[in-house]
């Protein structure tokens, strides 16, 4: 059987390939203006990856803020369920999944089955997210993958009291007018969103095993951060950006099979 | 258009010719009652009085005053399409967004002439303290006078010796603020009215038991109205008849049900500026099976005890105690209900409802019940997003349904 699972963030737009449970393919593209457009982007390309058509895939769940959008999906499961589904699968001792993603993150408890029994999610500004990064980096001139990097070259972190996107940058222009090494106030940045997070970790209980997703959890001084304020591991998936879509893709084959993943 | 009773004399016309259209006639002459009691608080003919919303709204009734909730006008405000302008207005009077929007938009729709002038207004310390502080300063724009009713926290026999005190007091200044006679035979019959609302609304409930449920939560929510207003009017007594005669005749017709893929117990009120929350839980297959706020949790009213019994209904409130008591009367509702969720609709700047949510949910997560805490507001639809808000609900059915089907389908 294949399925396919397509989560149309705010950022990207990503597609995964199933067969049978194992990964045949996957894509991520640009959201752009267009959810629809880019959803099938998205398809079209994982589809050629995996060298097949589209009428060979049985099943298709869309995912993320655009999941309406996708006329050829089955049907349409939230980005929650998808990544406690995927987490739950590439490892079944996860219980705390942290999902940061382009406008909004999650946490989400996952139960012994990998079932999602409770969550969090903040929607109501861009703090704590990749918006908030990519406003920073840009900010910094920097793109947002080179934030990680810069962040291992500081001594020590710059001081960033405002979790708000437009405060913290006036206090990131502030931080740069004063000569803080750039390094510094990434680390800065990067404790401010581990901060942030940890609130909302701390908020729904702390269970480990955690796993963080999202295009976000690429950025190795975020990871590190969030690790150190909750003071526990967190495991990053190879590409924790196709998370939510594996989730999709593996509910959709539940879906149609009528049997646990 | 708001202010004039004309407006509501038109709409009460337009009603009379819709009333088969109403799913319920408790629903119709509900409406009915509420477009003439607004009607009647703009012609001025009957002295006004404005009561905050938990307000024993009994002492009103039995000085055959007109009692008016600002709240209810809020969210009628709002559900009509001025909700916002309110709102601007209120905080260019100087109430911050952090309030409760109930109070902002009450600010600016007085302050956009929007509301009926009041002779005197009534407002209760208990369970929500903007709004008497919100009473106060309408008070001084309207230079009427102010009548604060203070409950204690702790609800024992010097307490409703207190407030009992405090109620036959304002009973006799408010006769004579306003010039009506107080009369103890009117007071024993508007307690008897307001047991009659009480003992039917026991009665509607007792049959909302049934699974399916015979009607629905968001028609029920529409209640409030009564509850706010209409306790010791013989017209809420009636209602509420009519309201629990229908549900019996539709019981025994055998003429109701759908299906019920979740049932669920709804906390709090509702956001009333336009959404889509109510038809998206209808849609999904929920049902709201019951409403914390149509519980009736007071003892009967004595009409020869008429003060010490609204002050033993007034200091009854089990969410003007230590949450563990809100715990206990949610879980009973629960059980009783037999509910597979619950959805607490998290008002912003609400700190009696809001404030012991994270504890109330853990208890009854604990119990068995997953909870959602729904963050939103109900009146203020500026800082909501609303994919978002739908997203939580569908997420919560996710977790229903894996519970109840061991898979999402």
């Amino acid at each position: 059987m294949i399925t396919a699972g397509i989560d149309i963030g705010s950022l990207s737009t990503d597609a995964v390939l199933l067969r049978d449970g194992e990964v045949l393919a996957y894509s991520i593209v640009n959201t752009g203006a267009q959810a629809r457009a880019a959803a099938e982007r998205a398809f079209e390309e994982v589809l050629e990856k995996a060298g097949i058509s589209a009428s060979e895939v049985d099943s298709v769940v869309a995912t993320g803020y655009g999941r309406m959008s996708v006329p050829f999906a089955h049907s349409q499961v939230t980005e929650i369920s998808c990544h406690g589904c995927g987490s739950a699968f590439l490892d079944p001792g996860v219980r705390t999944v942290i999902d940061i993603g382009g406008q909004d993150s999650k946490v989400i408890r996952l139960d012994r089955q990998g079932n999602v029994s409770d969550f969090l999610m903040n929607d109501k500004c861009a703090a704590g997210t990749g918006r908030f990064l990519e406003v920073m980096a840009d900010r910094l001139e920097l793109s947002v993958a080179g934030l990680g990097e810069e962040d291992l070259k500081a001594e020590r972190a710059a001081e960033i009291s405002s979790m708000c996107t437009v405060f913290a940058e006036s206090e990131v222009i502030s931080l740069i007018a004063r000569g803080v090494p750039r390094p510094e106030i990434i680390r800065g940045l990067h404790r401010s969103i581990a901060e942030r997070t940890a609130g909302m970790v701390n908020r729904l209980g702390l269970t480990p095993r955690v796993m963080m997703t999202g295009g976000v959890a690429k950025n190795p001084g975020v990871v590190r951060a969030l690790s150190e304020k909750l003071g526990t591991e967190i495991i990053v998936p190879p590409e924790p950006q196709i998370v939510g879509a594996l989730g999709a893709a593996l509910i959709a084959r539940k879906k149609r099979s009528g049997k646990g993943v | 258009m708001l202010s004039s009773p004309i407006s509501y004399r038109i709409v009460e016309g337009a009603l009379v010719l819709a009333r088969k259209s109403f799913p319920w006639q408790a629903i119709y002459q509900m409406g009915q009652f509420a477009l003439n009691q607004t009607g009647r608080a703009y012609t001025g003919k009957v002295p006004l009085v404005w009561t905050s919303a938990f307000f024993p709204v009994e002492i009103a009734w039995s000085l055959q005053l007109c009692p008016f909730s600002p709240e209810v006008a809020a969210a009628f405000i709002t559900g009509i399409g001025f909700g916002q302008e309110a709102l601007s207005m209120g905080e260019e009077a100087g109430y911050s967004r952090d309030l409760c929007s109930f109070h902002r938009c009450i600010a600016g729709a007085a302050r956009a002439g929007h509301l009926p002038r009041p002779r005197a207004l009534l407002a209760s310390t208990h369970l929500c303290d903007g709004a008497p502080l919100l009473f106060q300063n309408m008070a001084e724009i309207y230079n009427a006078p102010c009548f604060t009713l203070d409950v204690p926290y702790a609800a024992d026999r010097d307490a409703e010796v207190y407030v009992a005190g405090q109620l036959e007091r304002l009973w006799h200044d408010l006769a004579e603020a306003t010039g009506r006679r107080p009369d103890r035979v009117a007071l024993g019959e508007t307690l008897r009215h307001s047991n009659g609302f009480r003992e039917n609304m026991i009665r509607a409930n007792e049959l909302r038991c049934r699974v399916p449920s015979p009607i629905s939560g968001n028609d029920m929510l529409a209640f409030i109205y009564l509850f706010f207003i209409g306790q010791g009017s013989r017209e809420a007594a009636e209602i509420s008849a009519c309201l629990a005669k229908e549900i019996e005749e539709k019981i025994a017709g055998g003429r109701w049900g759908g299906v019920e893929k979740f049932r669920l117990l709804w906390l709090h009120l509702k956001p009333y500026y336009s959404n889509e929350v109510m038809s998206f839980i209808e849609q999904a297959g929920g049902v709201l099976a019951f409403e914390e706020f149509n519980h009736i949790y007071w003892p009967p009213l004595d009409p020869d005890e008429p003060f010490l019994s609204l002050a033993r209904k007034v200091l009854a409130h089990f969410d003007y105690k230590p949450v563990e008591e809100r715990i206990r009367v949610i879980r009973e509702l629960a059980e009783k209900y037999r509910v597979d969720g619950i959805i607490h609709f998290s008002h912003h700047g609400c700190r009696q409802s809001t404030g012991g949510s994270l504890i109330l949910k853990e208890a009854l997560q604990e119990a068995g019940w997953p909870v959602l805490l729904l963050d939103g507001d109900c009146l203020d639809g500026r800082n909501e997003a609303a994919g978002g808000m739908l997203t939580r609900l569908q997420a919560f059915f996710e977790i229903l349904e894996e519970r109840k089907e061991g898979c999402l389908i």
